[in-house]
């Protein structure tokens, strides 16, 4: 049997050959499909990619922990201690924490008064958060004593206020009563994404634990936040520390970003459609060629079976050639998609759209993302459509009477 | 296949066989009722106008075809009970053809396409290799067969033809219009060599022509007119 299914892979290799005008075109409308389709998939999962980044970044990380009731409340009155309630075992795969004190405050300028979050950090801790990308113009924060402000461009546009210059901020302290104080502008930072400079303000944690703490806590902090070597790490890290901390609320991204979480699902779903859609388009022009191809031999294969190839040979034989044609047009089509994702480059800089990218939870660079999951996947399902494609050609075939040869 | 004289075995055996095709429901009888023994070493002519059945029959004996009544006998094996995976068996193992238009296999050389067959038998690479050089070479194709069937002159490809249909030593060689195609010369020469192969390796030969000079070669003559045996010298002597 092995004999046979040999010759019947050098003759199919043979008749691929043969017609190789036809093939090649074949070859080339498959893999233009092929590379498209992964280019087109590679910014989809970039997209998914950039927004899980976005969503793990934007200080929540992949896992947060708070004290209870915080979130519909949020006041140092629900601090808990960073040195005493918080465990963290050596054996959670966690790339890096960082302790804040996070809360509502009201900032001032001389001529303008906005709502915005103060956030207290250590600046050493926020490389794994968007703290990481921004860009500052003037000092950064020095330290976690470093008792200056770090505020955004958009807001110190909106403040009419620059670096070196005074504000005013109020912040609710342990107590309940309204804190007032005035800080001094350190820098001003831009950021990928616009929502960062309008609505955050960073400060050094120790210096405004100082500033508010009067709760009686060792290192008082709002929120913990964790990032882990892999979101694939989560579901489990997150396990184990509600188990270690029942005291605190533990929450991953996908709970506190539900409508990020969806539509990161939705795109593992929506790169199988889109490739699904793009190869049965293709597999219409597929079907066609191959069955004009078939009948374009009708003697020569009424010759095989009136010679004495059985059916299944014969369906072999044909099923053979479509998939080999399969083989090399996606072949070529997944190496020609690799080579469009790495002529990106960069990706695609999307500033020009910047309110409508964050509003899908975007930056406004899209980086394409290759994996060798999804080539393998597309590899696999181009596969599948190549062996349903060749279902009807080799059906054609299996119609040829023998009698065929003897009648042309 | 040494003996070079016809012996009393029928290898082909028809009785009374009918073969009707509907034509926009209309029947059309290709054969009505045909009867037929060839033995073992005859080099039989079928031959009469078009539409005389000649056709059929050669395909009906090959098992190409099937029969709506009747008998058909070769080789000892009944085609009527046959199904198509079998009929193709029974060609494989006990029939060689030779085709009007040679259908040779064009991505394959002269050799490999006489090889083809033997590995659609099973047989070894080395047995193969040995049997298909054996047949080109009795053929006089000894220097040819790594050449592709498009290299080759008419009566060359045919001769390919005959080497792949005696490669595998069918008890039966049907061929059907061989010499169409062929100038005169070469159609002479295509002649000898199946004479030379019923003659002096007795194989069993029957070849549906319409041609006096592939009749003149053959011995014995069956003539068919309207789906039935008109004339048939056999049973004239």
């Amino acid at each position: 049997m092995l004999g046979t299914l040999t010759l019947l892979f050098n003759l199919s290799l043979r008749n691929i050959v043969r017609y190789r005008r036809r093939n090649f075109f074949l070859f080339a409308a498959i893999a233009v499909a092929v590379g498209g389709t992964t280019l087109s998939n590679s910014l989809i999962r970039g997209w998914q990619v950039d927004m899980l980044e976005t969503a793990v970044s934007g200080l929540s990380g992949h896992i947060k922990m708070q004290a209870p009731g915080f979130a519909d409340d949020p006041s140092l009155q629900r601090a808990f201690s960073a040195s005493t309630n918080v465990v963290l075992d050596d054996q959670l795969p966690v790339a890096g924490i960082a302790k804040r004190i996070n809360l509502p405050a009201v900032i001032s300028s001389e001529r303008e008064t906005r709502g915005v979050a103060m956030i207290g950090i250590d600046p050493a801790d926020e490389a794994i958060s968007l703290y990481r990308d921004f860009e500052v113009s003037g000092e950064t924060l020095a330290g976690p004593d470093d008792g200056r402000l770090l505020i955004g461009k958009a807001l110190a546009e909106t403040l009419q206020t620059k670096i070196g210059r005074r504000v005013v901020m109020i912040v609710e302290g342990a107590d309940g009563k309204s804190r007032e104080r005035g800080y001094r502008i350190a820098g001003v930072f831009d950021s990928p994404t616009n929502w960062p400079e309008e609505a955050l303000v960073f400060t050094g944690l120790q210096a405004l634990q100082d500033t508010l703490a009067t709760v009686g806590l060792d290192n008082p902090i709002t929120e913990l936040s964790v990032v882990l070597v892999s979101d694939e790490d989560r579901p489990s890290a997150a396990e184990k520390l509600r188990d270690q901390h029942p005291q605190l609320v533990v929450k991953d991204w996908r709970q506190m970003q539900p409508q990020i979480a969806e539509i990161v699902d939705v795109v593992d779903a929506t790169m199988v459609i889109w490739f699904i859609l793009i190869m049965s388009a293709l597999t219409f022009g597929l079907v066609n060629t191959l069955i004009a191809t078939v009948m374009q031999r009708t003697q020569e294969l009424g010759m095989l079976r009136a010679l004495g190839m059985n059916k299944q040979l014969l369906l072999i034989q044909v099923v053979m050639e479509c998939v080999g044609i399969m083989v090399v047009g996606v072949i070529a089509g997944l190496m020609l998609g690799v080579l469009l994702v790495f002529g990106l480059g960069e990706g695609i800089d999307l500033s020009a759209f910047s309110e409508s990218a964050e509003a899908f939870g975007m930056s406004t660079f899209l980086k394409p993302v290759l994996t060798v999951e999804d080539l393998l996947l597309f590899g696999g399902l181009s596969m599948l459509v190549g062996l349903f494609a060749s279902f009807f050609p080799a059906r054609r075939a299996l119609k040829i009477s023998p009698l065929m040869a003897m009648n042309r | 296949m040494s003996d070079n004289t016809a012996s009393d075995t029928p290898v082909v055996y028809c009785q009374d066989v009918q073969r009707i095709y509907q034509q926009e429901s209309v029947p059309v009888y290709a054969l009505r009722g045909a009867n037929l023994t060839i033995t073992a070493g005859e080099f039989v002519s079928l031959a009469g106008p078009s539409g005389s059945g000649k056709s059929t029959l050669l395909n009906v004996i090959g098992g190409l075809d099937g029969f709506d009544a009747g008998e058909v006998t070769v080789g000892g094996t009944s085609l009527g009970a046959l199904n198509a995976s079998e009929l193709a068996q029974m060609r494989l193992e006990k029939v060689g053809f030779v085709f009007q238009a040679y259908n040779l296999i064009p991505v394959l050389s002269a050799r490999e396409n006489v090889e083809f067959i033997l590995q659609l038998q099973g047989v070894s690479s080395q047995e193969r290799q040995e049997r298909a050089n054996s047949a080109l070479q009795s053929l006089g194709l000894g220097d040819l067969g790594d050449r592709r069937p498009g290299e080759l002159s008419g009566g060359q490809q045919q001769r390919v033809a005959i080497a792949r249909a005696i490669v595998t030593e069918p008890v039966l060689l049907l061929a059907d219009e061989p010499t169409a195609n062929l100038d005169s010369k070469t159609t002479s020469e295509l002649l000898e060599v199946l004479q030379q192969l019923n003659q002096q390796q007795g194989m069993t030969i029957v070849t549906a022509t319409h041609d006096p000079i592939v009749m003149s070669y053959t011995s014995r003559q069956v003539a068919m007119m309207d789906g039935e045996i008109h004339q048939d010298s056999a049973m004239a002597s």
